[in-house]
């Protein structure tokens, strides 16, 4: 095996172009509270050179980029501008507060419940309550279509990702062993210690001569800035209160304001604004504490996520483009997807307490490549989770136990470990959003979702199943169950080299009108079997060395 | 250390537990004030229901207490905490296209359980003995394990809405995390001893089935 080259991680170096963690507090408090209060801002009638839509993983990373580069720039974003101290709890029920919860309706043959499931509000997006996993995806993830005749391929390549792929995985900064699959590498901090979920993946795979590894989790294990170290107390999912798990708030957002990006917290961009006669994009309209105001720019980047990019979108046709902007050739909104994502857990004699340390710890893409003996294209990934008491619930409940039955099997809870599999889901066109009759509060029409699976889907998730009750069984779990769910959506407005067959072109440019653009996890054309946080960010800081090419 | 009254030490719903003596409000000394305000919130719920009608209560509760297998005292507030996130419009954020919002789903469902009640029995589902209730609640249950429609609605779809709202609201509920010797809330403290058969010191091992007092 040929293990890219990796220097060591040189603090330095990434402060001096990332200052993020240093713009941090070190006095036990989690915001830098002047940092905002100083914050640049603009008015309304200025036209600055970007307006970004969403502060989450592809917006934050991109103005955080461009700010840099002396851009003006303000990036609106729906939901709050969160302190970790105040806003956040250590609790499951509390943490409602994080997701996107306006209403969406769902449908298709296998509705996707999104929610807490998927989608983030607010400052830093989704990736304030991800799970903290941060893989690549593999070279093969973008040659699909040419290599097994399903799914599409990606109009630029992995080399076009792998030194930005380097460079997000310093900044957040990533902790692993060294990973052996796709293409190889190393992380720049060294693995986390494993708890009890982790020591049964590892004991199992173990077993069975499986290759499995611990990481690879965007949570330091070492000093990073003035970032704390993780507490192991497993609330990932609830938002980091520690500053320890990465999300654009602490990792992009500090060093963002400190070069003079506006971020304008609870604006819900309504319509992006174009000019009809030049075709050009003009701004946005927003709506904040129930006012529409607009925002004029030379440029707009939507990275609203794969839900309400395409509803943006959709929400701001004119005459010229009467079914919404980059839809003059009906490919908005269509190619979702989401991850087929069963998790099986397995009954241990021991206490196994999966609820202590991250829920991100061992994984193995072992099965994550085709393989030519099967029945199915590509493949799935393994990884650790390991859902609280109520998520838990969930679980438990689908097995069909309600009353007495319900609650004697939810006190076996300290016994159970879990694993999750990502299966890689192949794009289908009538997987899309579109524009429901009802409204929300600013009266303007919420998304529809349909999602339906594919027959390889379905023997994906099958065979997944099977993988993660055998590595169980090994370790000796005395009973496993397994419950069906979905994560993780990207596409609905997919990279495309021509604009017949997608929605923005290699550089993120929108089809079909001016100066606008898409920076998020809609565009992706598959989604391999990888977490697609770190390929977003990727992207992003791509993005961010083409847009000014495009100004000049 | 906040009070805890010694009659409610230790408690779990019903008494029934693995866990005996474990007692997750008595690390609140440890937690941040935004986590234990959420959390005690759902000791002290507001008990002046203002989503429910009286004549939805009667049918909720009794199904809410079957959900659950609440079938004595201490009861978590399960209509309670259901009746707050319902009159705050607090849903999920999704909700089935052929399904009403989360709100008008659980009217409608609760008058439909009435309806069965009254069908089959000649009697209101709140003057059934709960063997009676359980069995219309089966039926439902039945139906979405066939993929079959219960008044007009895809029953799965029925029985996710009352499943997760009845587990979100108990399984928040600090006496749950004691039945089941969850944690709780870990900051700022955290966790020091993981691992397979590692324990907190504050921490009970599983003592088995009936264990509690
Ligand atoms: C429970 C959970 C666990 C996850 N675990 C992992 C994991 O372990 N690893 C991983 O890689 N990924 C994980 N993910 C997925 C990951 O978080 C997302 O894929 C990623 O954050 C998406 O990035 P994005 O930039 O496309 O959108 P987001 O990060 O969601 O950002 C979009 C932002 O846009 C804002 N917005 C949307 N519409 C508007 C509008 N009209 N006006 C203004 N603002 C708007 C939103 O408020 C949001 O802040 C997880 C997600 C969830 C929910
Ligand atoms: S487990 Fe660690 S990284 Fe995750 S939320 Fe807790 S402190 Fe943060």
């Amino acid at each position: 095996m040929r293990i890219t080259h990796r220097r060591p991680l040189d603090y330095g170096d990434v402060r001096a172009r990332n200052e993020s963690a240093w713009l941090l507090p070190n006095d036990g408090s989690r915001t830098n509270h002047g940092l905002r209060r100083d914050m640049r801002h603009y008015a309304e009638g200025d036209e600055v050179d970007l307006v970004v839509v969403g502060a989450g993983a592809g917006g934050a990373v991109l103005t955080q980029r461009l700010a840099r580069q002396g851009w003006k720039i303000v990036c609106l974003d729906a939901g709050p501008f969160w302190d970790p101290d105040q806003d956040w709890v250590s609790d499951e029920r509390g943490a409602h507060v994080l997701y996107w919860t306006e209403p969406r309706s769902i449908g298709g043959s296998d509705p996707v419940p999104l929610g807490s499931n998927n989608s983030g509000r607010g400052v830093g997006g989704s990736m304030v309550h991800f799970a903290g996993y941060a893989p690549r995806l593999h070279p093969s993830d973008f040659s699909v279509f040419t290599d097994d005749s399903v799914g599409a391929d990606w109009p630029i390549s992995y080399d076009d990702l792998r030194p930005f792929y380097e460079a997000i995985e310093e900044e957040l900064p990533v902790a692993g062993e060294v990973w052996p699959w796709g293409d190889p590498h190393r992380y720049p901090h060294s693995p986390h210690p494993v708890s009890g979920n982790g020591e049964i993946f590892l004991r199992g795979a173990t077993k069975l001569g499986l290759r499995a590894a611990v990481g690879p989790v965007a949570i330091p294990n070492g000093r990073f800035g003035n970032r704390n170290h993780c507490i192991y107390r497993g609330f990932c999912l609830q938002g980091c209160k520690v500053n320890a798990k990465a999300s654009p708030l602490i990792t992009h957002i500090p060093d963002a304001l400190a070069h003079g990006a506006e971020v304008r917290a609870d604006s819900h961009v309504s319509r992006v604004l174009v000019d009809e006669r030049s075709n050009s994009v003009t701004g946005v309209s927003y709506f904040k504490n129930g006012v529409e105001h607009r925002q004029r720019a030379k440029a707009v980047v939507v990275s609203g996520y794969s839900i309400e990019t395409p509803r943006l979108l959709l929400l701001s046709g004119n005459s010229s483009h009467p079914d919404g902007l980059g839809n003059d050739h009906d490919k908005l909104g269509r190619y979702l997807m989401v991850q087929g994502a069963p998790q099986t857990a397995g009954r241990f004699a021991e206490e196994v307490r999966m609820y202590k340390a991250p829920p991100p710890e061992v994984s193995t893409e072992e099965f994550y490549e085709t393989d030519p003996s099967k029945p199915y294209k590509r493949g799935w990934s393994i990884q650790n989770v390991s859902p609280l008491p109520i998520t838990w619930a969930e679980h438990v409940a689908a097995q069909g136990h309600w009353g007495p039955a319900l609650r004697e099997r939810m006190r076996d809870y300290v016994h159970w470990a879990t694993l999750g599999a990502l299966c890689e889901f192949l794009p289908r066109a009538e997987n899309r959003v579109t524009l429901a009759d009802e409204t929300d509060r600013h009266g303007l029409p919420v998304a529809h979702f349909a999602y339906s699976q594919g027959d390889n889907d379905r023997k994906l998730v099958e065979a997944a199943r099977k993988s993660m009750e055998d590595l169980l069984h090994a370790a000796g779990a005395e009973e496993v169950m397994t419950i069906e769910r979905y994560a993780h959506l990207v596409g609905g407005a997919r990279m495309a080299a021509r604009a017949e067959e997608g929605v923005v072109d290699t550089e993120h440019r929108v089809f079909g009108v001016n100066n606008l653009y898409i920076d998020d996890g809609s565009v992706f054309p598959t989604q391999g079997s990888a977490n697609p946080a770190l390929t977003i960010m990727a992207l992003s800081a791509r993005l961010a060395t083409l847009l000014p090419e495009h100004a000049k | 250390m906040t009070y805890i009254p010694p009659s409610q030490r230790g408690l779990t719903p019903q008494h029934a537990g693995r866990f005996p003596g474990f007692d997750t409000l008595e690390q609140v000394k440890y937690w941040d004030h935004a986590t234990a305000g959420v959390v005690l919130e759902r000791l002290a719920v507001a008990t002046q229901l203002a989503f429910f009608t009286a004549a939805e209560v009667a049918v909720a509760r009794p199904l809410l207490d079957l959900l659950l297998g609440q079938d004595g005292e201490p009861r978590v507030p399960v209509l309670e905490l259901i009746d707050t996130r319902l009159a705050r419009g607090e849903t999920d954020g999704w909700h089935y296209d052929d399904l009403p919002e989360d709100g008008d789903a659980w009217r409608q469902t609760l008058a439909w359980l009435e309806e069965d009640a009254q069908t089959r029995h000649f009697r209101g589902f709140s003057h059934l003995v709960a063997a009676e209730q359980a069995e219309l609640v089966q039926q439902v249950q039945d139906l979405s394990k066939s993929g079959d429609k219960w008044h007009g609605w895809n029953a799965t779809h029925v029985w996710s809405l009352w499943t997760r709202y009845a587990c979100t609201a108990f399984y928040s509920h600090p006496w749950a995390w004691n039945e089941m010797g969850f944690g709780g809330p870990a900051y700022p403290r955290g966790y020091l001893n993981i691992g397979v058969n590692a324990r907190e010191k504050w921490e009970v091992p599983d003592h088995g089935e009936g264990a509690a007092r």
